[in-house]
């Protein structure tokens, strides 16, 4: 089993052997798609395709599980904002509100669509992220020509992320012990609690910094100028043809949506 | 301030920046989130920590702020590119709208005087302001929030991040700036 971000994954799994730039690209075609994407059928299609992966990277869907409460969030503010506040023509009107608004079947079929195109990135997202190492962002970013400098700080402020959550909760438990209750008291009150706690969290991060800045110092890491790393990953020939083929299919459906309807709205049609 | 280019301080003031307002910009959204838009939050945490890293550290505390907002907005949110152009650049230039003013009225970020007090509470409204009109704006423009819901957009955005900024930021401020000029990235030398 390897370490990943997120989880351990299993070493022979197809996804996190892949090539590091293939992940990043991989990453930005799961979010260019969604966006490309207007047809509700398409978007909820490849929901289920990026599920099926899951299986066939042997990522355990339970991580999808963790991500439950995130995607309530977004679901209701889409559908807060469509139902309540949009005017979207279309053949039946269901609701007229008071201040104006109304709901039809198209403003349903947008609210299903951009629930959709949400599902769509979150799931693609955490599969990759699930498979997706600190080395992997600084050797794919690399490889794909963005500056050293720019790909060690991305994979910095990944690998500090989980070490500042860990950080947190050490204070947290501390002051607990020490008698705070965080739940006690009204909003203001415990919002007060919050912000005791985060004097001792920025003195951490500051002690951080430096510890940062004499380290990568002590080890000579230069910014400019040619580096060597200590792995060098080649593309092999079906790495190629992934890549040709995440590149190009944003681009065919641009081309779709001009040509099929499949690949559009339905509603819009209708109107 | 320090005339100084991308180097190894500079790094370690992004990452750390963002590394810390990542986690913190989850919680913030998961625990006060706002109905009708999405990835926005009533209580902006992260926003505190990274006004003050701006004020303390300059671009880069502010650069460390933007790439937290888009990886936990974008990445566990979907809406990658939305969100750069959104609440990405949005929080990128709300702390820098901070120190501008701050810098321009000579204000002290030990916060020492009333006039201090002043300085900071309004530059914060003032930023929050800018980028509360400039998300909810993008937002409108990406189709992800209808017109109705730009108003209350701006007005949560606006009254959540002074909120979140001035009740965070303050003590953070008052507490740790004499222990923070030590440090050699510090710009107000």
């Amino acid at each position: 089993m390897k370490r990943t971000y997120f989880l351990y994954v299993e070493e022979n799994s197809p996804l996190y052997k892949l090539h590091p730039s293939l992940k990043i690209f991989l990453l930005l075609f799961f979010n260019i798609e969604a966006l490309l994407l207007d047809s509700p059928y398409m978007l909820w299609g490849g929901i289920i395709l990026t599920i099926l992966l899951f299986k066939v990277a042997k990522i355990p869907l339970s991580r999808l599980g963790k991500f439950l409460a995130f995607a309530i969030i977004i679901t209701q503010a889409i559908m807060f904002s469509y139902l309540l506040g949009s005017s979207i023509p279309g053949n039946i009107v269901y609701w007229h509100l008071p201040w104006g608004t109304y709901v039809t079947d198209v403003t349903l079929l947008h609210v299903f669509t951009m629930v959709g195109r949400f599902m769509l990135m979150l799931v693609g997202s955490t599969l990759v992220l699930s498979v997706l190492t600190d080395t992997d962002i600084i050797y794919g970013l690399v490889f794909l020509r963005v500056p050293y400098s720019i790909a060690l700080t991305i994979s910095l402020a990944f690998r500090f992320a989980s070490i500042f959550l860990d950080d947190y909760l050490k204070v947290r438990d501390a002051m607990v012990l020490r008698g705070t209750s965080f739940d006690k008291g009204n909003i203001f009150q415990r919002a007060r609690k919050y912000v005791n706690l985060a004097i001792p969290l920025m003195v951490m991060a500051i002690r951080r910094m430096l510890e940062l800045t004499y380290v990568l110092e002590v080890k000579g890491t230069r910014l400019k100028g040619k580096r060597t790393f200590y792995r060098e990953y080649k593309m092999k020939p079906y790495e190629k043809a992934l890549a040709i083929l995440l590149l190009a299919t944003p681009a065919l459906t641009l081309t779709m949506k001009m040509g099929l309807i499949t690949f559009i709205l339905p509603g819009v049609l209708a109107q | 301030m320090a005339k100084e280019g991308f180097g190894i301080k500079q790094i370690a003031v992004t990452a750390v920046t963002a590394g810390l307002c990542l986690p913190l910009a989850l919680f913030a959204i998961i625990l006060v989130p706002i109905p009708g838009l999405p990835a926005a939050s009533g209580f902006w945490i992260p926003a505190g920590f990274y006004f003050v890293m701006t004020l303390w550290f300059g671009v880069w505390g502010a650069l460390g702020g933007h790439i937290a907002t888009t990886i936990a907005m974008g990445y566990f949110f979907g809406y990658t590119l939305h969100i750069w152009v959104d609440g990405g650049l949005g929080d990128f230039i709300a702390p820098l709208v901070a120190l501008v003013i701050f810098k321009a009225l000579k204000a002290n970020p030990e916060l020492k005087t009333q006039r201090d007090y002043v300085v900071w509470v309004v530059s914060v409204m003032i930023a929050s302001l800018v980028c509360g009109l400039w998300v909810q704006t993008v937002h409108l423009l990406f189709g992800v929030i209808t017109w109705p819901f730009w108003w209350i957009g701006v007005l949560t955005y606006f009254i959540g991040d002074t909120m979140a900024i001035v009740t965070v930021g303050t003590p953070l401020l008052k507490a740790l700036t004499a222990y923070v000029k030590q440090s050699p990235m510090y710009i107000w030398k």
